[in-house]
């Protein structure tokens, strides 16, 4: 893929070979990295001026904060389309017996990105409920930070708070 | 040679440049949480509140206590493959499986350098904490995703002594730190739990591996990947699923759960405590409740990027 990603840089791939490689760039991060990396090394190399550190994200950050104008459902959610197969996914999964993780038959509407105001910096959050320490002791479970820092998150799923019931 | 090729040499050398030193800090913290015997007494601060904890370690059995030393005596002990947390106010005791097998997604030798795309891993100052001498190892996120971390190990056996979690602007967020701490003579007695809890109620989360058909986020979180799906059981034995999303250190996980089994009342929106965030929103008649050691803005991120497609 790093050649193929190189010789795009160059301009040396055909059309079709070009798309092959833009399509990989969005499907494989590391890909992307490279694509990036190899940009700023030339940039670099060029002494072209570069942008500032993070630029990349913080413009993804504004215009993901940016208004959505929103369209009409998409047909792929049309709810009478796919009643027929939901009631059949519960019916399937009722059989199965554990747990219906799939929508009841009356479908909701399509979660619709809600729009988030510009200012998100400092988002105010309420202190975390005491019927919330089952989740904090199943997160706790697979977190990796345990692996360093031993046994003392589990301090926060049994803290005062937590225990408050 | 064309540019590109030359660039991808560059870049090949840039790669194999790893800060070996401070990766292997953080092998040697990992080692001696799993290889040492230790008893001490450690303070978690965040926010104007503190709470003491006694930690024991029994390595050859590889059970762990903890125990809260202020109000209410809570405990939780973890063993090889359980933890389990008893609750005196309630009289519960809440049980969870721990997976021993390759797939846990701890934070593996081999993995720990995949942490440097995200983080900044770099060696800080030397400073003496509970009468040990410690060299910090920074970690600083590379955006605003998620936090950095202080650790300060113990220079001769790399016992971790004290993590402190700090946000963008470099404020702290929270923090463990032992403030006494005696490494070996730990014998199994001193690892048993304090609760017979005989007659207490069990709460056993069952889980298990299982795929979650149709949930997924239509937009991951950058440098976050899916490392484990999950069912389980909560409180009164409810059915939840649970989605597990890291960068290698941090976790975000996704619990999923049909609303007509929640009895409470369902508050959606932000919450948090310390380097934790909880952000809870209704999808497709289920609760989801995102729940990470992250800013609140990647908890919320990923719960507003949390759906459901038929499949």
């Amino acid at each position: 893929m790093k050649d193929r990603i190189s010789a795009l840089m160059d301009g040396e791939l055909d059309e079709r070979a070009a798309t092959d490689a833009l399509s990989g760039l969005r499907r494989e991060r590391e890909a992307a990295e490279a694509w990036r990396a190899y940009h700023l090394i030339g940039d670099a190399m060029r002494d072209t001026r570069t942008l500032s550190p993070g630029f990349s994200a913080r413009l993804a950050q504004r215009l993901a904060a940016e208004p959505t104008v929103l369209a009409p459902a998409r047909p792929w959610l049309a709810p009478r389309r796919w009643l027929p197969m939901a009631a059949a996914a519960s019916a399937a999964i009722a059989l199965v017996g554990w747990v219906a993780f799939a929508p009841q038959v009356q479908l909701t509407p399509a979660p619709v990105a809600k729009v988030q105001p510009a200012a998100e910096a400092r988002p105010v959050a309420a202190p975390i409920p005491s019927a919330a320490g089952d989740y904090l002791l199943a997160h706790q479970a697979v977190s990796p930070r345990i692996s360093l820092q031993s046994m003392a998150p589990y301090v926060l799923t049994v803290s005062e708070e937590g225990a408050r019931k | 040679m064309r540019h590109g090729a030359l660039v991808a040499l560059l870049w090949a050398g840039l790669a194999q440049a790893q800060p070996v030193e401070t990766l292997s800090w953080l092998r040697k913290i990992q080692d001696a949480t799993e290889r040492l015997s230790y008893s001490g007494i450690f303070v978690y601060q965040q926010g104007g509140r503190s709470e003491s904890s006694r930690i024991t370690r029994y390595a050859p059995g590889d059970i762990e206590r903890l125990e809260v030393l202020d109000g209410e005596a809570r405990e939780v002990v973890r063993t090889r493959d359980t933890v389990r947390c008893y609750l005196p106010g309630s009289r519960v005791v809440k049980i969870d499986r721990r997976r021993t097998d390759r797939s846990f997604p701890g934070l593996l030798p081999e993995r720990i350098g995949a942490l440097a795309p995200h983080y900044d891993i770099r060696m800080g100052e030397t400073r003496r904490i509970a009468g040990y001498d410690c060299q910090a190892i920074v970690l600083t996120p590379k955006d605003e995703l998620r936090y950095g971390h202080r650790l300060y190990a113990d220079t001769k056996s790399g016992m971790l002594l004290r993590a402190v979690t700090f946000g963008a602007a470099g404020e702290i967020v929270e923090q463990f730190s032992f403030t006494q701490l005696s490494i070996g003579k730990v014998t199994r007695e001193m690892v048993k739990p304090r609760h017979a809890a005989s007659a207490w109620k069990v709460e056993d989360a069952e889980a298990a591996p299982a795929r979650l058909a149709g949930w997924g986020l239509n937009r991951e979180l950058p440098g976050f990947r899916k490392i484990i799906e999950l069912r389980r059981r909560m409180g009164e034995s409810r059915p939840v699923g649970q989605l597990v999303y890291s960068d290698g250190l941090a976790a975000v996980s996704v619990f999923i759960e049909p609303l007509q089994e929640r009895q409470d009342s369902l508050k959606t929106g932000l919450a948090g405590m310390g380097a934790i965030h909880l952000f809870t929103r209704e999808v497709a008649n289920h609760v989801v409740t995102v729940v990470g050691e992250t800013p609140a803005a990647s908890v919320r991120r990923i719960a507003e990027a949390v759906e459901y497609r038929p499949q």
